[in-house]
């Protein structure tokens, strides 16, 4: 097993040992940065730190160095991202801080997403994502679809407004296994059940899994409203995702 | 807060000494924010988007919360984006069954410098119906129940303005600047909220969403504790702050602003919070709107209020802006819950 002192950044070895606190976590944490290489340790660096100029600099060296982009954005750029995505779970950094370390991903991400687009990457399933009618906020949604983005899935992203008949469209014409709705109102949160509701009217309900999301969304309320998973932040938007693609292969099998 | 032996009061009279936290004859129902639905719409054909525009038909359903729910306050301000459409902010004004929003994904300005007060601000017809509005209750609703306004902070307005990205980007890159901006747009909330005074308001709720969703207290000790404190010695009359969200751990400094009420959040117990305010300020609040108001019955809404009036809290009322289709059977309960609660707590002692 791994030790945090085989995890060369000094920066990364401090961030494990101050913020995280999980035995599951460390473990995990630990045994990636322990395995990627030193530059990709770098690039993640510049991710918790949230400097976009040196996750844009070190991400172009990376490339023309000879690494590989999917490397660079597993290695560096995700992994710099799921230490992220557990200071912000644990309120060790807020929205600006998460938002800063975004900017720095999608400066990298800028280098990345051409070569694998071009690269053909097979898809880990297609999502729907919108926030719900009534509703301008789009920061959650946002990072969620970035995370989902890293994590392979195709994700298409209807913006924010978004009303029941373009939610049910957009699943049928993409044939759309997923569907993640944010929501950041408490006025608009609603919203969610009656597009839940108009996918059972157009009996489309058992076609698609959906998640809801958002700051004053909670489990509770997921389920009064009858959906299939709700994720707290992005990084369980994530984790939700997958375990709902389990659920359609596991179906469809 | 005392209740024994406390003559009966007018609901204005009881939520003015709320906020004072003096004794009070039971404790008030206040709604700082918004219980306009659907229902109470048709009830006095006062539709939205009309009734945030429109000051007859705003004071007219703002009027239903007390004629119709028994609340002990009026607010005529549903919405939180009359100042926006006055500074020239997008507005997507939608219909009956939804909320009118700011378009912050066009935001109008980037640089402090941008910032820039129309001369006729007052005089826009979405500032101007509000002013209208209250004078409009004030005449016809007398001395009888409190009339709450509202004036945006800065902070809120840079997200309207900025737009809630950028705003929070810069909040975190240049804190140089987002205190300049800060300070351009105070003025602003000072002004709106004399003038609904003069007007007649008893109160206003100032929201300003530093909320622990997005950004953490130290952010509130930075950029509003001082703020927020000048607001309290510029404005004449009670403040109620309102910040949506987790805010206990920055409670104690909003106890320090010298606001009268603060305006709080399910996502805080009831309890808990009054332990970190320890009276420096009154609390509203905080029935959740999402799964109890909206979502559940009477019963479990009654149960909310208990837990409320049980903690101390000093008034109490939905915890935001409550969804428009929320039925009234719920918000009726609340006055009845707390009615019941005084005559059961009298009974005891």
């Amino acid at each position: 097993m791994a030790q945090l002192a085989d995890v060369t950044n000094e920066f990364i070895r401090e961030e494990i040992e101050e913020y995280i606190q999980r035995p599951d976590e460390i473990e995990r944490i630990v045994e990636l940065f322990a395995r990627v290489s030193p530059k990709m340790q770098d690039i993640a660096a510049a991710i918790i730190e949230g400097e976009d100029d040196v996750a844009d600099e070190l991400t172009q060296q990376a490339l023309a160095d000879g690494v590989d982009a999917l490397e660079i954005m597993d290695d560096g750029l995700i992994a710099g991202m799921s230490i992220v995505g557990i200071k912000f779970r644990e309120a060790y950094i807020f929205v600006p801080e998460v938002l800063a370390c975004a900017r720095a991903m999608k400066a990298g991400m800028a280098y990345i997403e051409p070569i694998l687009s071009a690269a053909g990457v097979e898809s880990q399933g297609t999502v729907i994502m919108g926030t719900v009618k009534g509703d301008l906020h789009d920061i959650g949604k946002n990072l969620c679809i970035m995370m989902l983005r890293g994590a392979g899935f195709t994700v298409h992203d209807l913006g924010v407004d978004v009303g029941e008949d373009t939610f049910i469209d957009a699943v049928e014409e993409h044939g759309a296994p997923i569907l993640g709705m944010s929501a950041l109102l408490t006025t608009t949160m609603p919203n969610m059940g009656k597009t839940i509701e108009a996918f059972i009217d157009a009996d489309l309900r058992e076609d698609v899994k959906i998640m809801v999301g958002g700051a004053p969304v909670t489990q509770e309320f997921a389920d009064d409203m009858g959906a299939d998973g709700y994720g707290k932040d992005a990084l369980s938007c994530v984790a939700l995702a997958k375990s709902l693609m389990q659920e359609v292969k596991a179906e469809s099998a | 807060m005392s209740t024994q032996d406390i003559a009966p009061m007018t609901s204005r009279e009881r939520v003015l000494a709320a906020l004072r936290r003096e004794p009070v004859d039971r404790t008030p129902v206040c709604n700082p924010t918004s219980v306009a639905t659907v229902e109470l719409m048709d009830l006095v054909d006062a539709p939205f988007p009309d009734a945030n525009r429109k000051a007859e038909l705003m004071a007219r359903l703002a009027a239903t919360s007390y004629t119709e729910l028994g609340f002990d306050t009026v607010m005529p301000v549903f919405t939180i984006i009359q100042e926006s459409s006055a500074l020239g902010c997008k507005i997507q004004w939608e219909k009956k069954d939804n909320w009118p929003t700011v378009r912050m994904t066009e935001p109008i300005w980037s640089e402090p410098e941008d910032i820039k007060i129309p001369a006729d601000f007052m005089d826009h017809p979405d500032t101007r119906c509000v002013i209208d509005a209250i004078k409009i209750l004030r005449k016809e609703l007398g001395d009888d129940v409190a009339i709450i306004g509202k004036t945006m902070g800065p902070w809120s307005q840079g997200y309207h303005c900025f737009g809630v990205e950028r705003f929070l980007l810069m909040s975190r890159d240049d804190p140089d600047k987002t205190k300049r901006c800060l300070d351009r747009l105070k003025d602003l909330t000072v002004a709106y909220g004399i003038a609904q005074f003069e007007a007649g308001a008893d109160a206003v709720t100032l929201p300003d969403h530093a909320t622990g969703d997005l950004v953490s207290g130290q952010y509130y000790d930075r950029y509003l504790l001082d703020l927020h404190t000048e607001f309290v010695e510029r404005i004449p009359g009670p403040i109620i702050l309102h910040i949506c969200g987790r805010t206990v751990d920055r409670m104690d400094s909003i106890a320090r602003t010298g606001m009268s009420a603060f305006h709080y959040d399910s996502k805080n117990g009831a309890q808990e919070s009054m332990d970190v305010v320890k009276d420096r300020i009154a609390l509203v609040g905080n029935i959740n709107n999402p799964q109890t108001l909206f979502a559940r019955g009477p019963e479990e809404v009654r149960k909310e209020v208990y837990e409320n009036l049980d903690a101390g809290i000093h008034m109490v009322g939905p915890e935001c802006a409550i969804p428009l289709q929320t039925s009234i059977e719920n918000l009726k309960e609340i006055p009845l819950a707390v009615k019941d609660w005084h005559k059961q707590h009298a009974a005891k002692h």
